[in-house]
Order: C-alpha cells, then structure tokens, then sequence
C-alpha cells in the first residue's frame, strides 16, 4: 500500500507517495530526479549517492519512507538560477574527469559531502572519500585531480561549503 | 523485492510490541544495508519491516571513565570511528569501523547491525571479541545481558530470542595502558569482505602485559586465539620465535573454509602472519610508552 512521505528535495518541500519497499533511489528517478543513476543496487557501485542532511550516502540502501523530513541533495541542487555549474562540476568538466558520464553524479556528491568536511584534503583523503564510488572509464586520475581543483577553487572562492546554491 | 508493510516505532516499548503482534513475520533493521540487500536477494523476506531508526533510546555512544564505552544499537559506522573515546582507547574498534566497506555505507551501516548479522566475516566482530563487549537486550521477557563469547552461534546465527532487540552494546574500558589494531585481509582496499581479519588489544594491568587476539571470517564462529594469547603472556617485547608460536597457534585455533575470496590453506597462512603482525604492533606501540 502507497504511503506519503514528505522531505526536502534539493531546498524545495516534496512530497512522494510511495510503496514501503520503494528505495529512495527508485523514488527519485520515478519523479524525474534523472541524475540519480540506477547501477547494481546493492551498495556497491556508488552511482546512485545523494546527499542526505550532509552525509553522503547511496540511495539504493534507504528505503523512501526512511526520508521522512530529511533533506536530500542531488546534482540538480548543485546548479545555480540561471543554470551556472558548482565548482566540483566546472571542475570535472575542465579536468576531463567525465567520460560516459555514468559515475559521475554519484563521484560528484561524494566529493560535495567530503569537502563540506574536509576543505583542504589530501591525495589519499580523496582516494578514500570516493573509494565507494566506481568509475569503468576514467582510472579515476582526472577525477582526482578534479577534487583537488575543486577544493583550490572552493577555497579561493571563499564559498561557504555546504550552502545548496 | 517483494511487497511488505513498514513500521516505524518511535520507542522501544512499540517497537517490541509491533514484534511481538507480528512474530516470524516480522523483521528489524537498523540501517539496513544488510537486509535490503538480503530482501533484494531474497534471502529474506520479512512481511513486516520494523524500522528501528525512529528510536531515540537506541541512538548515541556514550564514554563512562573507568567502565566503559557504550555504544547505542543506532550508531552508525562513521559515528564510531569518529567518536573520540573510540579514537583514543579503543584503537582495534576504529581500525575495524574504517575497514568496513566504504565511507559512504559507513554512513548508514551500524555496528550493532553488523554484529546482529552474525556473518563470519563481520569486521566489527573480532575487535568486539578482544574487548569482550557485553550486549544489553530488550525483549518480551525483559532486559538481559548476553556475553559477545555467546552470542554469535554460527554463521548468521546468534541467540537472540524471537522479538528482542539489541539495545546497545558495552565494551569494558581496557585500562590506561593499553594498545590495539585490526589488520584486514581483503582483495581491495573499500568494499571487500575480509578473508581474513586479526584484532589484536595488549593492556598493561597489574599482573603484567596480558594479549587478547581474536580472528574473524575464520571460522563459523568466532574464533578467540586463547592458546597463542597464553604463550605471549607477561611478555612485553615478544621476539620472533614467540611471535611465530603464537601466529601457528592463532592458525590452530581456526578452521576456515574455502570460498571465492580464499582457499582453507591461504586463510590458514594468513592468520599466522596476521597475528603476528597485530601483536607486534601492540607491542611496539606499547614500548613507545604511548596508549593505543
């Protein structure tokens, strides 16, 4: 039987009605939210990771009604008014850290979620961050570099992580 | 998965309730990273999922100086590993919690429900084993206290009765002069089933340097290596031929089987090796004059 469940989708109030075994995953994507990838879900490949009330975690592994007035972020979030990228994004544009692109909405919310916490991180504190993200392309060397750029520009910019522009 | 109805209790009292109208039929999750994964599979499938993260009585760690750390049914992963007192005297804990899958499960994953799913290669079990954690229950017949030696009574068996709860565990506080670690074999870094995991904690008590070591996914229960702790009692720099005793008595005391992730003979090996490593940086450490 569907039930309500209400949360914060990316700043707005949504509200999904939604069977008890739908994950959030599922329910996402059923209401047009794309850029939530379905991989193996299972908790494995990391492509479907959204960000809930600041962590980060795979939305194949909550079940929907589990969101109930939670806040969850999506890349969608990330995207200014009039469309500008978030500086993680412009950063995995310009380090070509994108090639079929399947990972990377779920790299891109880890990487939100990790440098909210960790401004200024190093090599091995993103390995580890994205260690639960995979990537078949890119052998994760430009997504890395995109990280650390990203961290650079964040910090110059003096951009308040965490505020969903 | 297949269709089932999902409650959400708001305390302990429903919770147990709900368990108790719905029986066999009934299912608890804590963060559920397992069971969604075993009902996708279907492995398991509950009628009535009782979802236990509403709960505030089974949420928080709390530190009590000289007693012990207390660790709520609902701490996740992260929140332990971060925790300070975890940090600071309970060093084979942590080194487990960051051994657990990945950052973004550990985010969501909780220790007791990793101890709950009583799988051989649980990593949170060995370190729950060396610091001999008692488990604190709520059920039809009231709270209990279940030692973490009986719990686990085969591969996803444990002796939980039908609709208790674990509430939260308490692991001992190992004393001021103590060092610990969990070194994990896996095939990857993130995401990998241990085929072998190793917790090692030495305390300097009264009676002199004492060793607890205890190897995970070797066995269909836990495996407590008393023989190899008892040959590296009182000694404080345990040199190579003590360490290669008590790494062939770690191998002794398992018996492991042959899987995907290993062979009998290559986990056999490895609990030798990793046992010896693990006591040798306890010991080291230790030597350092420094706590864990």
């Amino acid at each position: 039987m569907k039930r309500d469940v209400h949360f914060i989708l990316n700043g707005k109030p949504v509200t999904f009605s939604v069977e008890p075994r739908t994950t959030l995953l599922r329910a996402l994507r059923e209401y047009g939210v794309t850029s939530v990838k379905r991989g193996c879900e299972e908790g494995e490949c990391g492509t479907c990771t959204v960000v809930i009330d600041d962590l980060a975690q795979k939305s194949c592994m909550v079940l929907a009604l589990e969101a109930e007035g939670k806040s969850v972020l999506t890349v969608e979030g990330l995207v200014g008014p009039k469309g500008e990228l978030h500086p993680i994004q412009q950063a995995f544009v310009d380090e070509g850290a994108i090639q079929c692109g399947f990972c990377t909405p779920g790299m891109i919310m880890s990487a939100y979620a990790f440098l909210r916490k960790t401004p200024d991180p190093t090599e091995e504190e993103i390995r580890v961050a994205l260690a639960g993200n995979l990537c078949r392309c890119t052998g994760y060397i430009p997504i890395f570099r995109a990280v650390h750029k990203a961290a650079a520009v964040m910090r110059e910019l003096g951009h308040i992580p965490g505020r969903a522009r | 998965m297949l269709a089932f109805e999902m409650e959400r209790p708001r305390s302990l009292a429903s919770a147990a309730e709900i368990l108790e109208k719905h029986g066999s039929q009934a299912m608890v999750k804590a963060g559920g990273t397992d069971v969604l994964v075993w009902m996708r599979k279907h492995a398991v499938h509950p009628e009535v999922l009782v979802d236990l993260s509403e709960i505030p009585e089974l949420k928080g760690i709390s530190f009590y100086p000289h007693r012990g750390i207390k660790i709520g049914a609902l701490a996740t992963v992260n929140e332990t590993a971060e925790n300070e007192d975890v940090k600071r005297c309970y060093p084979a804990l942590r080194d487990a919690c960051l051994s657990h899958s990945d950052v973004l499960i550990r985010n969501k994953a909780t220790v007791l429900g990793n101890i709950c799913a009583s799988v051989p290669s649980g990593d949170l079990i060995p370190a729950f084993a060396v610091h001999e954690a008692v488990l604190h229950v709520f059920g039809p017949g009231g709270e209990r206290d279940i030692f973490f030696s009986d719990f686990i009574t085969g591969p996803r068996k444990n002796s939980l009765m039908p609709g208790e709860i674990v509430v939260s565990a308490t692991l001992p506080f190992p004393g001021e002069r103590s060092a610990g670690c969990y070194l994990k074999l896996a095939r990857r870094n993130a995401l990998d089933l241990a085929q072998v995991g190793v917790a090692c904690l030495a305390v300097d008590g009264e009676a002199g340097r004492t060793y607890r070591i205890a190897c995970g996914a070797v066995a269909p229960r836990p495996v407590r290596a008393t023989g190899a702790e008892k040959i590296l009692e009182g000694v404080t720099a345990p040199g190579d031929d003590l360490l290669d005793r008590a790494g062939k008595a770690a191998a002794e005391a398992s018996n492991p089987i042959t899987d995907v992730r290993a062979s009998r003979e290559y986990r056999l090996s490895m609990v030798d090796e990793l046992t010896k490593r693990a006591v040798a940086l306890c010991a080291e450490r230790l030597q350092g004059g420094r706590a864990s």
